[in-house]
């Protein structure tokens, strides 16, 4: 299970932690919504992510492209080995776009 | 006389030539044959005479479709790989592979015996194996998560390090997910033990493969199957599918430790 906690910083970040899977596009979404109109930047932040599949790779490349047709800049941050291999295997940094991950 | 194909979206169709046979074995998905069973049967023997792997194109003239075909020599038969497509929509969107690459991806699981299709017969005989040693329900998201740590755990005892659970545990979810989502909604998991390797048989009672999804990238339109069998067919030992109106079993072998690669592979 994923769990979200929304903490407004310099910018908005969403702290992930648990499993990204088929289950989180609906706590994904609302999450981001609560950081509400006006933002120009989210960051999310994967540290606490024990497990992506493509599922869950599959939401967070949707969100990130249509946060970016909405004006709003998606980065993402601490990525884990576990999840940096799926992002790799799926290609996920051309789709999205390197931006997306700062290093 | 070629019969053009109806408006279907592209389907992938798997056919079985046994060495001396008089005519092919339907092994996935049906109707009429994509050609004339003559030609199919001559080039399914030419691969298997001389042991090479056979592509061929055949347009239908004066259309945009045509199919696409790979016969591919194991042993004793030839199994015959076809997509019938339509080069106007042989790419979907800038990031979804082109059905060539899609064919061409799983003629070469085949080539390499990492993917097997299996008939009816085969699949019984397949699923007699083993021993054992759990078995979990698949109806949603929740029972994919406790399939994952079920499954994490028992691999732990059968010895695999943590990056090996790590990835077989990945593409388990990956059939799962695709048994909840695609497969009517009352899938089946089992973990068996067998000659030292851990098979996981995924099943379900849908409609069959919609073998197109397989390959689409995250975020496409369906973000459900990005790219599943991607990630299976490149993790997974042995791969064995059945699939069909009844239902689709897939069978997932896998070593405890990754064999060293073959050098045709």
């Amino acid at each position: 299970m994923l769990t979200a906690r929304l903490e407004h910083e310099q910018e908005p970040v969403i702290y992930l932690a648990g499993e990204m899977d088929l289950d989180c596009v609906d706590l994904l979404r609302e999450t981001v919504e609560k950081v509400g109109e006006g933002a120009d930047m989210i960051i999310l932040d994967f540290a606490d992510v024990t497990f992506i599949d493509s599922s869950g790779t599959g939401i967070f490349v949707r969100l990130c492209l249509d946060l970016q047709v909405a004006g709003v800049k998606l980065r993402a941050r601490s990525i884990p080995p576990v999840v940096a291999q799926v992002f790799d295997m799926l290609k996920v940094y051309a789709l999205v776009g390197d931006e997306v991950f700062p290093s | 006389m070629q019969h053009l194909p109806s408006r279907r979206p592209p389907t992938l169709r798997v056919f079985r030539y046994r060495d001396g046979a008089t005519s092919l074995q339907n092994v996935v998905g049906d109707g009429d044959l994509p050609l004339p069973e003559a030609d199919l049967l001559k080039w399914a023997r030419d691969a298997l005479d001389q042991q090479t792997f056979v592509a061929q194109t055949v347009p239908f003239e004066g259309t945009t479709h045509s199919n696409e075909l790979c016969f591919i020599p194991r042993d004793d038969h030839c199994d015959i790989l076809s997509i019938h497509a339509d080069s106007r929509r042989r790419h979907h969107g800038d990031h979804r592979r082109s059905l060539l690459e899609i064919l061409n991806d799983l003629a070469a699981a085949v080539a390499c015996g990492r993917l097997r299709f299996l008939d009816p017969d085969e699949l019984a005989q397949e699923l007699a194996l083993g021993e054992a040693v759990l078995e979990c329900p698949l109806t949603d998201s929740a029972t994919v998560a406790t399939a994952r740590t079920d499954v994490t755990d028992a691999l732990e005892h059968l010895g695999f390090s943590r990056e090996r659970r790590e990835e077989t545990v990945l593409c388990l979810s990956e059939a799962s997910t695709n048994a909840v989502m695609h497969g009517g909604g009352r899938g089946t998991l089992r973990l068996m033990r067998l000659d030292g390797r851990a098979r996981m048989v995924v099943a379900d009672r849908g409609p069959g493969l919609g073998f197109m999804n397989w390959f689409e990238a995250p975020g496409g339109s369906q973000a459900s199957m990005g790219y599943g069998y991607h990630i299976i067919l490149e993790h997974i030992d042995d791969v064995a599918l059945s699939t069909g109106p009844g239902g689709t079993t897939l069978i997932l072998d896998q070593h405890p430790r990754r064999p060293e690669v073959t050098p045709s592979c």
